[in-house]
């Protein structure tokens, strides 16, 4: 069948239980306009508010990760590529994202998110607030907060970043309960 | 100064006696929103008596916590030249998220009268207006 492809699609984002995904170039102006679908697929779920608000903060950042420092630009806008999802799993909300990244800067990032993930919540905390006294590091288009901000939303969060033919492209997993 | 909210954007009044932003602060650009706010309050908060700082947000990002904490600082400074200032840090009862926020902010806030103001949850508020 010519519709093979498309019936495991649906068949395969059902079955995981994805909630919403994007892929492809992210702007800010796009972000605006998926945020209020994004809010109403959490409340459709039988979620507390505090815990779809998390799932709405970790989402916001990793999306605006993507618009940042996304390697892949799109030829046309220069807007960053990449893949976002939010779905629901045993664990609770997992939120998603893929992109690549800047080879030269694959190392710093990977030693700050093995370094944020072995903090507990009062590490986190401090952390937080000493980078918001500080200002952002060299580099960053933000506070320089965000991963911070995740950690602190999320229950446990996993990344990896693999190496391809089109450079190094980073995955983070979130887990929101 | 009186700023409608946005999408994105809070509710934001900005007088000589009080300040009071109110909804969520993820904008696309942290800066061209920041910036004429700050002037703002720069320009408005006078130098001695009494000022009133109301907040209540629903959610705001990591950009805008930078935003946040300059503001607070710039309040303490106030604070430190003689203005009697007094924060409310108003959150909703089921939102830990802003409540551990506001809790960091209060902790560097020495000069001005900090206070953390509980509200009704979401939910306990849409079934009083049923």
């Amino acid at each position: 069948m010519v519709s093979d492809a498309t019936l495991e699609l649906h068949k395969f984002m059902q079955a995981r239980k994805t909630l919403f995904c994007y892929s492809g170039p992210l702007s800010e102006d796009l972000l605006t306009s998926i945020s209020n679908p994004v809010r109403h697929q959490l409340s459709e779920t039988d979620s507390t508010d505090g815990v779809a608000k998390k799932v709405f903060g970790v989402f916001i950042e990793q999306a605006q990760n993507i618009i940042r420092y996304a390697d892949t630009r799109s030829t046309a806008t220069g807007d960053g590529v990449g893949t976002i999802a939010i779905s629901l799993t045993d664990e609770g909300f997992l939120i998603e994202a893929v992109n690549t990244i800047d080879s030269e800067k694959s190392n710093a990032l990977e030693k700050s998110l093995v370094d944020l993930s072995m903090k507990d919540a009062t590490e986190l905390r401090k952390m937080y607030k000493e980078r918001l006294r500080s200002g952002p590091p060299e580099g960053s288009k933000g506070a320089g907060l965000g991963f911070i901000e995740m950690a602190r939303r999320v229950q446990r969060f996993e990344f990896e970043i693999a190496e391809t033919e089109k450079g190094p492209v980073f995955v983070y997993r979130g887990y929101v309960a | 100064m009186q700023l409608a909210a946005t999408q994105r954007t809070p509710l934001i009044e900005i007088s000589a006696t009080n300040c009071r932003i109110v909804g969520e602060c993820y904008p696309e650009n942290i800066q061209e929103f920041s910036s004429p706010v700050m002037t703002e309050l720069k320009g408005a908060v006078p130098d001695s008596g009494e000022y009133k700082v109301e907040l209540e947000l629903f959610y705001f990002n990591s950009s805008s916590a930078k935003f946040f904490f300059d503001f607070f600082e710039f309040f303490e400074e106030k604070a430190e030249a003689g203005v009697s200032v007094s924060v409310n840090w108003n959150y909703r009862a089921d939102d830990d998220t802003m409540l551990e926020a506001g809790e960091d902010f209060a902790e560097d806030m020495i000069q001005c009268k900090f206070e953390l103001v509980e509200m009704p949850s979401e939910a306990g508020a849409d079934a009083e207006g049923e």
